[in-house]
């Protein structure tokens, strides 16, 4: 049984490099994918998206749609995660149970060496401060959304780790937390449905030059409930973890 | 009214997906909101959706350019027939939600019913995307909505057995995923372009080249992989048997068609551009040949009456896949009927078993001996769904069985017509068992003696499905008459 599924392996692995082989040599200026719809991005997406950042260009005004359900992905990971019997972790009821519950982590976890303690809480507003920085420039230059929500997102975690979750929990504030956690769905929705609006296309954005105010608007609101949701999803996934017992 | 249906068709998409981004939101106060708010988003959906479907039938196909981009610069969403005659399945959806009400009262705790609706919207916004894409990149991340949700809805009521099953149904579909996203980069590098129709007519106009015969042949084993057609199909008899009724229905009647669709979508992709689909053609008639009978062979030695409706599905993809391969109008035309067809019936199963089992507490059929004497009405909708599954007239699955064997003999294949012949056999063999034990035998568990029909909620959903097996088999011309000049553009294209 293992000698066939090894030949089996071994013949799939070979029919697919035989394959790849077949294809148009990699970085050749006259291959297919230089010359077809990329040659039109790359000449003219500046001028059609008033973009400078053509990755930015590809991934929310040409093929918008597409990081629309991205967005919704990485909201489905969540919502799967909080589904499942693992997640539901009893949320303290009282003040004296929350205190509990975190005396048994301190006590159960091994001691947060200071060092590691006063070099995050030391990095922490650098990185945040960092994480804004890759936003706002985002479309303009390399960064965007989703470089940033990993930074917030992994911000927050290493916070979480350093003073327990349950402090680490209060960054997200208790009430908000359904809505911060749908924003990069929702908010899509709704500049769907301003640029349908406007343009009579379903996430179309203004082309005139005169829009290129209410243009900029729409894709750094995008960005941001791309960055602030997904680091509050991450976030959560990793508060929805079981707690070592 | 010329634009309406370009106009609308994205919204189609979004708005389930927005749907359950605002779930927990409605759910905040009081969970229960959640199932309702739920119900309305498919209501919503579906009204659109008969509305598209309107527009089609009046109109033909039509597709949108999202972004106002044309293709092939933006992403096209494309609706034609066989995308319509997917549309009733997300109608299914507007009876699985409020059979769920109840149901997840036993196995699900409060806190986690908001992400459970959130997950089948989804699903349903995800299983829309898929089939009216007309973009290879957008038809892996729809699938990839769709999968998502589907692994996680299976393991949502249970440890240990729902999550082994979960994690094999994960690990097989990310395998069937990779070689998706695989093919999408083969594509790509050798068209220089995401759109279906675009690629398929670059592919036509390049040389013939291995790396275009090795992404259709990625393509369609992947999406043979979602559909369980025998032998890959050893991840669906747990996952689909293990979840929760509402979600063995959806997943069972619904999801797998991703990768009929899938297929479809293949078919059309090599369309026109020389490459000879006879090899792919045969696998799929010997192994949907296979899946049928193998598939009731299964069942019949199973006692736990979802397992036996999991092997039932894998039989129907055999149906379904056999169909496609004969490539003949009569087989391609039953096939795809029976992709809503099937849909249809095996939602009125799993619904009637499910709440068998919620009013009884026993899923095996030695348990649940003399059900139908306290519950008559959800057995006599076990019955009729059973029967239409059979293939016996005048049900919904008479149509579709009846036109793939005419197929079979058209195509002079009158070999695989006797395959199905002697498949619907087995398959009535153990449905016979399963009626046998509901209706003639006296019960053996105390539960089963006393147990009394479903809350309405429940019984409702199964008597109109029920009802529906039986509309949609005397009024099948329609749905024939609905896919046809589509099947016939398809086999145009591919040069039959």
């Amino acid at each position: 049984m293992r000698v066939f599924a090894l030949a089996l392996v071994l013949v799939v692995a070979a029919t697919m490099v035989i394959g790849i082989a077949g294809l148009p040599p990699h970085g050749d200026p006259d291959g297919p994918v230089h010359t077809h719809v990329g040659a039109r991005y790359l000449e003219q997406g500046v001028a059609e998206t008033g973009l400078r950042n053509l990755v930015t260009a590809v991934l929310l005004v040409y093929r918008g749609f597409d990081t629309f359900l991205e967005v919704v992905v990485i909201f489905t990971a969540l919502v799967a995660v909080l589904a499942l019997p693992s997640a539901t972790r009893q949320p303290p009821q009282s003040r004296d149970e929350s205190a509990a519950a975190s005396r048994r982590d301190t006590d159960d976890a091994v001691p947060v060496s200071p060092v590691v303690f006063l070099v995050v809480r030391l990095l922490a507003p650098f990185i945040a401060v960092f994480a804004l920085a890759s936003l706002y420039r985002g479309h303009v230059t390399p960064g965007g959304g989703f470089q940033s929500a990993a930074i917030i997102g992994a911000m927050m975690i290493a916070l979480g780790l350093v003073f327990g979750r349950e402090h680490a929990a209060r960054l997200v504030p208790h009430g908000a937390k359904a809505w911060l956690q749908a924003l990069g769905p929702l908010v899509f929705a709704v500049v769907a449905l301003v640029g349908w609006r406007l343009t009579g296309a379903f996430l179309g954005f203004p082309a005139d030059e005169a829009a290129h105010a209410l243009r900029e608007a729409l894709v750094v609101i995008l960005e941001v409930a791309i960055a602030v949701g997904g680091a509050v999803i991450l976030a959560q996934l990793f508060m929805a973890l079981d707690a070592p017992s | 009214m010329t634009t309406l249906g370009p106009t609308l068709l994205p919204w189609l998409v979004a708005l389930p997906l927005a749907g359950a981004a605002l779930v927990p939101i409605v759910a905040r106060r009081d969970a229960r909101w959640a199932g309702g708010f739920t119900l309305v988003v498919a209501l919503v959906t579906t009204s659109l959706a008969s509305v598209l479907v309107a527009q089609l039938a009046s109109q033909g196909p039509f597709s949108a350019d999202l972004g106002g981009w044309a293709a092939p610069y933006g992403i096209e969403l494309h609706f034609d027939r066989f995308a319509a005659w997917t549309m009733p399945l997300a109608a299914l959806f507007a009876f699985v939600i409020p059979f769920s009400w109840r149901y997840l009262d036993a196995p699900l705790p409060r806190e986690r019913w908001a992400p459970f609706y959130a997950l089948m919207l989804l699903n349903l916004g995800g299983l829309l995307g898929f089939s009216v894409t007309g973009d290879l990149f957008n038809l892996f991340v729809t699938m990839e909505v769709v999968s998502l949700s589907s692994y996680a809805l299976v393991a949502v009521a249970g440890r240990g057995v729902a999550a082994w099953a979960a994690l094999k149904y994960l690990l097989l579909g990310a395998v069937s995923s990779l070689l998706v996203l695989f093919a999408v980069g083969l594509l790509f590098a050798l068209t220089g372009s995401l759109n279906l129709a675009d690629v398929s007519v670059r592919l036509a106009a390049a040389e013939p080249s291995g790396a275009a015969l090795l992404a259709l042949a990625s393509l369609a084993v992947a999406f043979l992989v979602k559909a369980a057609l025998f032998p890959l199909h050893v991840w669906l008899p747990d996952a689909h048997a293990i979840a929760p009724s509402p979600v063995s229905a959806v997943l069972s009647g619904l999801v797998v068609k991703v990768g009929i669709v899938g297929l479809l979508r293949v078919l059309q992709l090599a369309a026109g551009t020389g490459i000879s689909l006879e090899p792919l053609n045969t696998v799929l008639m010997v192994l949907g040949a296979t899946a049928i009978v193998m598939g009731a062979f299964l069942a019949i030695f199973q006692d736990d009456i979802k397992l036996m409706l999991a092997y039932s599905t894998i039989s129907n993809i055999g149906y379904i896949v056999l169909g496609i391969g004969l490539a003949s109008p009569f087989a391609l035309i039953g096939a795809f009927v029976h992709v809503f067809n099937h849909g249809l019936i095996k939602v009125t199963l799993f619904l009637a078993a499910g709440a068998i089992i919620h009013q009884t507490g026993y899923r095996t059929l030695s348990d649940l001996r003399g059900v139908a004497r306290r519950m008559p009405q959800t057995a006599a909708a076990m019955a009729i769904g059973a029967v239409s599954i059979v293939g016996l007239p005048p049900t919904a699955g008479f149509v579709c069985k009846w036109y793939i064997a005419l197929g079979a003999f058209e195509a002079d294949q009158g070999g695989y017509g006797f395959a199905l012949v002697f498949g619907a056999l087995f398959i009535f063999v153990y449905y016979v068992r399963m009626l046998d034990a509901f209706f003639f035998r006296s019960p053996v568990r105390p539960e089963v003696a006393d147990a009394v029909e479903a809350p309405w909620s429940m019984r409702a959903p199964v008597l109109v499905l029920a009802a529906a097996c039986l509309v949609l088999g005397v009024l099948g011309g329609i749905p024939i008459g609905f896919v046809e000049p589509a099947v016939v553009d398809l086999l145009a294209a591919l040069g039959r």
